[in-house]
C-alpha cells in the first residue's frame, strides 16, 4: 500500500511504526481554483513532494461547483470539503464540526504529517489541533503579517496562539516573518524555520522585445486594496507623469474606483493604462511589456510578485517593509520608504537607470533562478518533515499544559476545548471505528510518470 | 530537540562563495544560501523590536486637569437631568429656562465667534438658529404626548441607558486644529436628544416641553464646542468652566436632594484624583510592540499634483 510513496531517508533508524513512508498533509482554506500567493504555494509545493516521492493530499473547502475529491496534476489529490465560505474565501470557525471527516481523511489517507498553511484559515486550525488529538505530527506555515495594536489582531493572535502552542514545527516564508510569528505565538524561536517562497522560474522568462521602445512602462500588479499602498499609488503616479513626458502606467487590479478618478484629474488617459484582473497565467505576459514593476505594500511578509518581476528582467520598485528587503539582492530593487516624495525619488532612479540601459534582463533572470525554486524549497520542507517525525508525540496532559499556559482565562479554556476534542475523538472511534473505514488507493505516480514518459516520447518530446 | 542540521542548502553549495569557512557572517536575507540551518536563531533576531515607542509619561497633575474633560461632561449631563426634576417638580419656571438658554447662547455665540473671529454669514446662522427653535415650537404639542402610553419606569430606564451611551461616546478628544466646529459624535448627541425627548415627554405643558427640548439642543449639541473652545484657549479657562460647572451642579442638587449632592461629590473626587493615580499606576504594565512587521503608515504630500 505504502510502497509507491515511500521516501527512505539514508541515514535515519527507521523507527516510525514499521514503515518509512511519509504522508504529508496539507490544509488550508487557500487553494486552486481561487489564485493567489498562498494558493500557488501549495500547489507547487505539493507538486514538488510528489517528484520527491511523498504522497500528498490537500484539504481545502468547497468553491462554488467544485466539490468532491479531485486528483490535479501528477496526482496532487485535493478534498473540497462541503463548507460555508466566509470572508475572503475563508470558513468560518467552528471548532468541532470538521472532525469526524477530517479523521476520515487522516484514516483513510493514512495521513502522517498534516501541514497547515496560513493563520487566518480557521480550517487550518482546526485541522491541526484534531491531529494533535489524533496524535499525528503537525507543522505550520505562516504567510503574512500581523501587528499587534487593534482588536481584531489580538483576537487571531490568541488563535494562532492555541494552534501553536501544540505544533511540532513552523515555517515563516521570512526573516520578518519568523520574528512576527515568534513574538505572536510565543515560541520557542528554535522551533521555528524560515524557508522562502519561490516561483515557477521558467514561466517568467524575461521578452526583450515586448516592451515599447518609445516609452518607459511602469507595471503595477496588485489587489489595489488599502495594505497594498494604493494611496500612495495615487499620489504618486501624477507626479512621476509630470517629471517624465516618456513613461507611462500599466495597472492590473480589480478595485481601482480612486485610480480612475486620479485618471480624470489630472487627465492622463493616454498615460495610465488598466487591464482588468489578470489570471495568473498570463501575470507574465503582463510583466514583461514594461520595463519598471512598482510595488507600494505597506505590509508584506514575502512579496512574490517583485520576484516575478525581476524574474521577467524588470527593475523593481518597491516600499521598504517587511520582508520585501530580504527577497531581493539591492542592486535589482530600488527601496524607498513609504513616503511620497521618496517612492517618487526611487522611481526616478529607475527610470535613469532604465534611460541608461544599466538593467540586462537576461542575466537577472539567470540570477533569480539561481536564488529560488520550488525545488529547494520542498528539499528544505522535507528535512522538517523529516525533524518532526522524529519528535515523540507528547501525551495529553503535557498538551494540556501547554494549553494552560496561553493565558489567564483563555489557557483554561483551551483545556476545555482540547478534553471536549479527546471526547469527540472517543466517541468517534466508537461510532466510526478505524476499522471499517476504507483505506484509499494511493495514486500509481510511477506508472503514470512512466505513460507520460512514453507518450510523450511517441510525440517527439516536448 | 533534534534540529535540522543538515540543510540542502549547506549541502549543495552553488555559488562562488567559499562555504569551507565556518564564520561566513549570518545576513537576514533570502536571496543568498547561507551555511546555516533554517531555524538558525542569530544575535540580530528581534534587534528591531521597540517596546513602548511612543509611550508618553504622564504627570500626575496634568492628568489630573486632563481628566476635566469628563467632569464637564459628565457634569453637564446631570445639570440637565437636575433641570428637568426641577421643570417636573414645578420649582423652575420653564419661561425663566428659556430666557437664560438665549441669553447664555447668545453669549457663547459671541464669545466663539469673537475668540476665532471668523467672517461669516452671520444671516445664515440667526436662520438656522430659528428655523431649529420654531420646529421645536411647533413640535412641542406632538413630543408632550408621545410617549403616553408609555410606563414612567421605562421612560427613566431608558433615559439612564441613552445618556449612559452618551458619556460613553462623547468626542473627549482634544479640539481639531484648523478652527472648524465639529459636532461631539454624531451618535452621542443622537442619544443626549433622544434622551432629552423621552424626558420632555413627561412634562404637563407645551412650555414646558420646548423649555426642556431647546435647551437640550443647546446643552448636548453647542455647549461643548463651546467647551472644546475653552480647553483650546488654554488650561486655566478650562479648568474655570469646570469649576463653575461642578459649583452649579452642587448647588442644583443641593436642592434637589442632600444625599445625591454628597453622592455627586464624592464622585468628582473619585474620578479626578483616584482614577487618575490609577490610570497612572497601571502604565507600568503598558507593553506595546513595534517592529518592521508592522502595517506601514503612507505619508502623503497633499500638493498641487499634476504640476504644468
Amino acid at each position: 500500500m505504502l510502497s509507491l510513496m515511500g521516501m527512505y531517508w539514508g541515514t535515519k533508524p527507521d523507527g516510525n511504526r514499521g514503515d518509512t513512508a511519509q504522508l504529508p498533509r496539507l490544509v488550508s482554506d487557500f487553494f486552486y481554483p481561487n489564485m493567489g500567493g498562498v494558493e500557488s504555494h501549495l500547489f507547487h509545493l505539493g507538486q514538488q513532494l510528489i517528484q520527491r516521492g511523498h504522497k500528498v493530499v490537500v484539504v481545502t473547502h468547497a468553491y462554488g461547483q467544485r466539490t468532491g475529491i479531485r486528483y490535479v496534476t501528477n496526482g496532487l489529490k485535493v478534498y473540497y470539503l462541503p463548507a460555508w465560505v466566509g470572508y475572503q474565501q475563508a470558513t468560518p470557525p467552528t471548532f468541532f464540526a470538521f472532525f469526524p471527516i477530517l479523521r476520515c481523511i487522516f484514516v483513510r489517507e493514512q495521513i502522517q504529517v498534516v501541514h497547515g498553511h496560513q493563520a487566518l484559515s480557521p480550517l487550518c486550525h482546526e485541522a491541526i489541533f484534531h491531529a494533535r488529538t489524533m496524535g499525528l505530527r503537525t507543522c505550520f506555515t505562516d504567510h503574512s503579517l500581523f501587528g499587534f495594536n487593534d482588536l481584531g489582531n489580538v483576537v487571531g493572535n490568541k488563535v494562532l496562539k492555541f494552534t501553536l502552542s501544540d505544533v511540532d514545527h513552523v515555517i515563516c516564508v521570512s526573516h520578518t516573518s519568523k520574528e512576527n510569528t515568534v513574538l505572536r505565538a510565543a515560541l520557542d524561536p528554535q522551533d521555528v524555520s524560515v524557508i522562502p517562497n519561490a516561483i515557477a522560474v521558467s514561466q517568467f522568462v524575461p521578452d526583450p522585445s515586448a516592451p515599447d521602445p518609445n516609452w518607459i512602462t511602469i507595471v503595477v500588479i496588485s489587489r489595489l486594496a488599502y495594505r497594498k499602498g494604493i494611496d500612495l499609488l495615487v499620489a504618486v503616479i501624477p507626479r512621476v507623469c509630470a517629471i517624465f513626458p516618456k513613461v507611462r502606467f500599466l495597472i492590473d487590479g480589480a478595485k481601482r474606483i480612486d485610480l480612475e478618478q486620479m485618471r480624470e484629474n489630472c487627465l492622463l488617459h493616454d498615460r495610465v493604462r488598466f487591464i482588468g484582473s489578470v489570471k495568473h497565467h498570463e501575470v507574465r505576459n503582463v510583466l514583461v511589456q514594461g520595463n519598471i514593476f512598482l510595488n507600494t505594500s505597506l505590509t508584506e511578509a514575502f512579496c512574490i510578485a517583485v520576484v516575478e518581476a525581476a524574474s521577467c528582467g524588470l527593475t523593481v520598485v518597491s516600499t521598504h517593509v517587511g520582508g520585501i528587503p530580504e527577497v531581493l539582492p539591492p542592486h535589482m530593487i530600488c527601496f524607498a520608504q513609504p513616503e511620497e516624495n521618496d517612492l517618487v525619488r526611487a522611481v526616478m532612479q529607475a527610470v535613469k537607470s532604465v534611460q541608461m540601459k544599466e538593467v540586462m534582463p537576461m542575466r537577472q533572470h539567470a540570477e533569480v533562478k539561481e536564488m529560488y525554486s520550488w525545488a529547494n524549497v520542498a528539499a528544505r520542507t522535507e528535512v522538517v518533515y523529516k525533524q518532526v517525525m522524529r519528535i515523540n508525540t507528547p501525551p495529553f496532559i503535557e498538551r494540556l499544559r501547554r494549553y494552560y499556559g496561553c493565558g489567564l482565562w483563555a489557557g483554561k479554556l483551551f483545556c476545555i476545548m482540547a478534553a471536549i476534542d479527546l471526547l469527540f475523538l472517543v466517541l468517534l472511534e466508537w461510532w466510526l471505528p478505524r476499522e471499517a473505514i476504507e483505506i484509499a488507493p494511493s495514486f500509481p505516480t510511477k506508472k503514470y510518470k512512466r505513460i507520460r514518459q512514453m507518450t510523450s516520447d511517441k510525440s517527439g518530446g516536448s | 530537540m533534534a534540529r535540522p542540521s543538515d540543510l540542502p542548502a549547506s549541502t549543495t553549495p552553488t555559488s562562488e562563495q567559499s562555504w569551507s569557512s565556518e564564520r561566513v557572517l549570518f545576513r537576514k536575507v533570502l536571496y543568498m544560501k547561507q551555511p546555516y540551518p533554517d531555524n538558525y536563531v542569530d544575535v540580530t533576531f528581534l534587534e528591531h523590536l521597540q517596546r513602548n515607542a511612543n509611550l508618553r509619561v504622564r504627570d500626575y497633575w496634568t492628568t489630573v486637569q486632563d481628566f476635566g474633560v469628563i467632569l464637564q461632561h459628565a457634569t453637564s449631563v446631570l445639570i440637565f437631568v437636575a433641570l428637568f426634576i426641577l421643570l417636573y417638580t414645578k420649582r423652575l419656571s420653564s419661561t425663566l429656562l428659556i430666557w437664560v438658554g438665549a441669553l447664555l447662547t447668545i453669549a457663547g455665540y459671541i464669545f466663539w465667534d469673537m475668540s476665532i473671529r471668523r467672517i461669516d454669514a452671520q444671516y445664515q446662522v440667526h436662520r438656522t438658529a430659528f428655523f431649529i427653535f420654531a420646529t421645536l415650537l411647533g413640535l412641542s404639542p406632538i413630543l408632550r404626548i408621545l410617549t403616553k402610553d408609555i410606563s414612567v419606569d421605562t421612560i427613566w430606564a431608558m433615559t439612564v441607558c441613552m445618556f449612559l451611551a452618551n458619556m460613553l461616546m462623547h468626542d473627549y478628544g482634544p479640539a481639531p486644529s484648523n478652527m472648524a466646529c465639529r459636532f461631539s459624535g454624531a451618535m452621542s448627541t443622537n442619544t443626549a436628544i433622544f434622551a432629552s425627548v423621552l424626558l420632555a415627554s413627561r412634562l404637563d405643558s407645551n412650555i414646558d416641553v420646548f423649555a426642556l427640548t431647546s435647551i437640550a439642543v443647546e446643552w448636548f449639541a453647542l455647549f461643548p464646542i463651546l467647551r472644546r473652545q475653552f480647553k483650546r484657549l488654554s488650561r486655566r479657562h478650562s479648568n474655570t468652566l469646570t469649576c463653575i460647572l461642578m459649583l452649579i451642579c452642587t448647588v442644583m442638587y443641593y436642592y434637589i436632594s442632600w444625599m445625591l449632592m454628597l453622592i455627586y461629590v464624592a464622585a468628582c473626587l473619585f474620578i479626578t484624583f483616584v482614577c487618575t493615580w490609577w490610570l497612572i499606576s497601571i502604565q507600568k504594565y503598558k507593553n506595546e510592540i513595534h517592529g518592521p512587521w508592522d502595517e506601514a503608515r503612507p505619508q502623503l504630500q497633499r500638493q498641487a499634483t499634476a504640476a504644468d
